[in-house]
This record gives structure tokens, sequence and C-alpha cells, in this order.
């Protein structure tokens, strides 16, 4: 090792001395990248063939850091994934605003007094299209959803790309082995699938069967 | 046997415009004394106060789900008779057999109708 190589190491241990709380990969990389240069000089006089291994190391450190740049993850993270939470923030509050706009509607149809047949007519007739008007979020909704779904696709890309590129399929899979969260924990015990998509529920004459004809007995046979 | 209409029922449900649609369905249905809670906590402490004649619960709530809300029901000497309907948007047949293993007197799938609500309701109190 010579001595510009050590005082390479020195200065970017330096640099990063106060980084001690806080190291990213990217530092990890940086590091292993200065050690893997340092070392070989030395080694290509004893080893060669570690040489052609630490140069090929080398190499693949420095895919990655291209890779991960081309995730850019800041883009996700400043711009995409805050944009689809402002617009499915805004699904959630258009959504709220007309259902409560046709629910009054309802209600003063309700409360309407049909004795007075021409007032009550005037009182429906102008609800009724209170409640037309509101149905009109559908299409902004749909437009905002959209978008959302545009958002996923491109996170999905990136990270689809980024996995097949450092060949991480297989570790991928390895991941539904991974420790069971204290939400995921949650879910679980207090059975919450939440709303199911067409035909994979039961209907409600199922539930109605399940209840009426199951006994006790069936039903601790499935917990045994 | 006839319904007690003015008999107090308890509506629990995180989502506001949920419990408004209840309420106006029991309204339609001539219930008069209608009271709500947002979580399983907010009904338990409600339900020691005051005895109601039928509690309506959602599952998916928190901090507390109607599942425990039920279950916490249920192990109360006090409250253990209380007629206890869940309308949910779980409908895996796991969630039902929970439900009724936990003591569940009748158990809606959302969405539902006024006429289903009604049927329920009807069937908790013929039982």
């Amino acid at each position: 090792m010579s001595k510009l190589d050590i005082q390479q190491l020195i200065d970017f241990l330096e640099e990063n001395r106060e980084k001690t709380n806080e190291v990213t990969l990217t530092d990890v990389m940086d590091l292993a990248e200065v050690m893997t240069g340092s070392v070989g000089d030395l080694i290509e006089q004893a080893q060669p063939a570690v040489t052609r291994e630490l140069a090929e190391i080398g190499a693949e450190i420095a895919q990655m850091k291209a890779e991960i740049s081309n995730l850019r993850v800041a883009d996700m993270r400043e711009n995409h994934i805050p944009e689809a939470g402002r617009e499915l923030d805004a699904i959630v509050s258009s959504t709220e605003e007309a259902t409560h706009t046709i629910m009054e509607a309802a209600e003063a149809i309700m409360a309407a007094d049909p004795e007075d047949s021409e007032a009550y007519a005037d009182t429906v007739n102008m609800q009724v299209m209170e409640i037309f008007q509101a149905c009109a979020f559908q299409d902004i909704t749909g437009q905002r959803i959209s978008k959302v779904v545009s958002t996923l696709n491109t996170i999905d890309e990136r990270v689809s790309s980024f996995v097949e590129r450092l060949r991480l399929e297989h570790e991928s899979h390895s991941d539904q082995k991974a420790e069971e969260t204290e939400e995921e924990r949650r879910k679980r015990e207090l059975i919450l699938h939440g709303p199911q998509h067409e035909g994979e529920g039961v209907s409600q004459d199922e539930i109605d069967a399940l209840l009426g004809d199951v006994q006790q007995d069936d039903i601790d046979k499935l917990f045994a | 046997m006839a319904l007690d209409l003015q008999m107090p029922i308890l509506v629990v449900d995180d989502y506001k415009t949920m419990i408004r649609i209840i309420r106006n369905l029991l309204k339609q249905l001539g219930f008069t004394d209608i009271d709500d809670a947002a979580d399983g906590t907010e009904a338990y402490e409600k339900m020691k106060q005051r005895r109601y004649g039928l509690v309506i619960s959602d599952w998916n709530m928190e901090p507390m789900t109607g599942y425990e809300l039920l279950k916490q029901v249920r192990q109360d000497a006090a409250l253990c008779k209380t007629p206890f309907i869940m309308v949910t948007a779980e409908s895996k047949t796991e969630n039902v057999i929970a439900a009724k293993k936990a003591g569940v007197n009748n158990y809606i799938v959302k969405p539902f109708n006024a006429q289903t609500l009604k049927g329920k309701i009807e069937a908790v109190f013929a039982d």
C-alpha cells in the first residue's frame, strides 16, 4: 500500500469522522471503493487473481451506485409520493364533501312536509338538483386516481428495474420471511382484512347461513 | 314480537358518514333514541354509563375494534346480555366465525340496505 493510498484512506475517514450516527449505504460503498483501490497495488504484487477479483468488486460497487442513482429516491420521496398523498387526501375530502351534500339533500327531503304538495315538490326538485351536482365529484376523483396509479406505476418500474439489474430477485423472495411488524401482528390478531373485492368475500346470504347453521362444535373444529 | 322503537341504540363507527347513514335508516324504521360512538373504547365507556337495548358496531376501528368491544362486552357481567350486531366490510368467513364465537347476535356486511338492517334487528329480538 503506497503512502498516497494510505493518505486517501485517512482523508476519507477524516472527512466522515463526524458522520458516525448517520452512515449511509453510499458512505459504505465509498469506503469500499477507497479500500479496494488502496489495497490493490499491494495485493497485485502478491496475488494477481485477487487483484482481478477486487477490480470486479469495484466495478460492481460502481454499478450499484449508478443503479441507486437511477432509482432517483429523492425524486420519489420529495415529489411523486407527496403528490400522490395530496391527491389521495383530495379524494377523501371531495368524496366526504359530496356525501355530506347528498345526505343533506336526502335529509331535507325526509324532513319536508308532504301535506303541502306544491312546497314539497319544490323541495324535492331543488334537493334532487343538489344531488346531481354533488355527483360530479366522481369525474374529478377518477382523474385524481389516475394520477396516483401513474405514480405507483413509475415507482414500480424504477424499483423493478433496480431489483432486476442488481439481481436481487432471489433476496426479495426471502423478504416474505421477514419479522412480523407490530401493525401486521395487530391486523392478524384482530382479523383486520379490510373490504374484499367483488366475489372474494362471503355474501350476506352466506353469512346468514353461517350464523344460522354452524354449531359451536363446528366452529371449535375450525380453531383446533 | 313487536320491536321497542323507544329502546336506546348505540351506533359505533369511526366514519361520521356511516353513523349518519345508520342513524337515518334507524329513524326511517321508527327508532327514536339513537346514540353514537367513534370507536370501541368510547362505546364501552358509554355502555357503562347507560343501558342500551342494542349495539350496532363496525369492526375496523382504532384504537379498539368492534371485535374487541364485542369480546369485552361479553366478558362484562353487567353488559353481557346486550344485543350486538356487527355491521362491517370485513366479509371473510374467518371474521364471521370469530364474531359468532365471540357472541355476536347478527352480522351485516357493508354495503347494506334498510331492509337488511330491519330484518337483522327483528331477527335479534325474535330469538
